[in-house]
């Protein structure tokens, strides 16, 4: 009996930690799983909210070729994404009943724009009042050149007899219309197309723009 | 039961996922301290047109403004009364627009839809009625446009495009002509 006595707790404290060690890396599993998935789940969730507020969704951009544009840009009846795209990027966009803009970073074929190529835009005539390309950096600044030219609008692009015109984006001085890339290191470029007062409109009154009236962006040579 | 745990895990992720994306989405505009409203307003008083300097590489106000259009603003504040905004239209492609601090575009006209080269437009609160306005019969007056604001605060922006580089010492004279203020009858 004595010598079984000091056994006893052993034993118990044995029987008992057997259920309380597995009941103990059960939990931490537990743990481990629940801290797991909400680090998952914040990855996700901050992930795609950035995503779908940054580049956009089929639920608040219309995506042609290369050009990229918010539906409800600054509508007073604006979704939460589209009013947190407008919040962050700093920008006092006209209404899409009475402008449209139209952002491209990649050429024609999906590759990013960058001042390390040449591009050429080739488009058709706009049926608006006034438009304009305009050439940035992906911070949305224009970029500095000589010649002082950051974008070509309607009224002063030289077109061909069809209404056709034809931009080149590049270091060096191109004939036609040509938009500076800038020197010194290479940069990522943004285009942005604005159409104000376009005269066709949809039944609520947003401007419509054709998709074959949006010009092809061509990359032509790379460094 | 070791299959079920992940199972449960990844519906509880993914619910999870929808909510931060929705709360994340939602704080996202109050979490952008430097969005137009906030940087216009950091230029000067209310009340008063306000013409935006030319974009230039590394000096713009806001980001991608256009190096082509000449910008002039007023921010309103209609706690005191409506506001006035006078302009002569110095062409056609001028576009007016009026802001809530979000950016909410709730009023837009372009110049040439107005049909006339002397403009004013009186910014009313919502709690403001026309006679209170002062504007005794409105419709009579052809020069005069009552708007009606959602927000006591907002902006009202007046953009000039330029048909080209030339025009634009000109398009900024037009613009430093307009003015805002508050409206009162006599004025």
């Amino acid at each position: 009996m004595t010598s079984v006595l000091p056994d006893q707790p052993f034993g118990l404290a044995a029987a008992r930690a057997k259920p309380w060690v597995e009941e103990g890396s059960h939990s931490m599993r537990s743990l481990a799983y629940f801290i797991g998935t909400f680090a998952v789940a914040l990855m996700l969730g901050i992930g795609s909210a950035w995503y779908m507020i940054e580049e956009g969704s089929p639920l608040t951009t219309t995506k042609v070729g290369p050009w990229a544009s918010w539906n409800a840009l600054a509508n007073p009846v604006e979704d939460p994404y589209t009013r947190a795209h407008l919040a962050r990027s700093g920008r006092l966009p006209l209404t899409s009943t009475v402008a449209r803009y139209f952002m491209a970073k990649t050429d024609s074929r999906g590759h990013g724009l960058t001042s390390a190529c040449e591009y050429l835009i080739v488009g058709s005539p706009i049926n608006s009042r006034w438009w304009s390309i305009a050439l940035y950096d992906d911070y949305g600044s224009l970029i500095e050149n000589p010649s002082e030219r950051y974008s070509f609008n309607s009224e002063e692009m030289l077109r061909h007899a069809d209404g056709t015109y034809r931009v080149h984006l590049a270091r060096t001085a191109r004939p036609e219309n040509w938009l500076p890339t800038g020197d010194g290191t290479d940069r990522n470029l943004v285009l942005m197309l604005r159409i104000y007062s376009p005269r066709e409109t949809d039944s609520l009154g947003i401007g419509l723009v054709p998709d074959d009236r949006l010009p092809k962006i061509e990359r032509l040579s790379c460094e | 039961m070791r299959i079920r745990i992940p199972g449960l895990y990844i519906v509880l992720g993914l619910v999870l996922a929808g909510l931060i994306h929705i709360v994340a989405v939602l704080t996202l505009p109050s979490l952008a301290p430097r969005n137009a409203h906030a940087r216009l307003a950091a230029l000067g008083p209310a009340n008063t047109i306000i013409v935006l300097p030319a974009a230039s590489p590394g000096k713009q106000v806001m980001p991608m403004m256009a190096p082509d259009v000449r910008y002039a603003f007023c921010r309103f504040d209609l706690t005191n009364g409506p506001v006035r905004l006078s302009a002569t239209i110095a062409d056609d492609l001028w576009l007016f627009g009026l802001y809530t601090p979000e950016g909410d575009n709730f009023y837009a006209v372009a110049g040439a839809d107005l049909k006339r080269r002397d403009v004013q437009f009186v910014i009313v609160s919502p709690d403001q009625t026309v006679e209170e306005a002062g504007v005794d019969s409105p419709e009579t007056s052809d020069e005069i446009l009552v708007v009606n604001s959602p927000v006591t605060e907002g902006i009202a922006m007046i953009r000039a495009p330029l048909k080209g580089p030339s025009r634009a010492a000109r398009a900024e004279e037009a613009l430093k002509a307009t003015s805002c203020g508050p409206y009162s009858k006599s004025g």
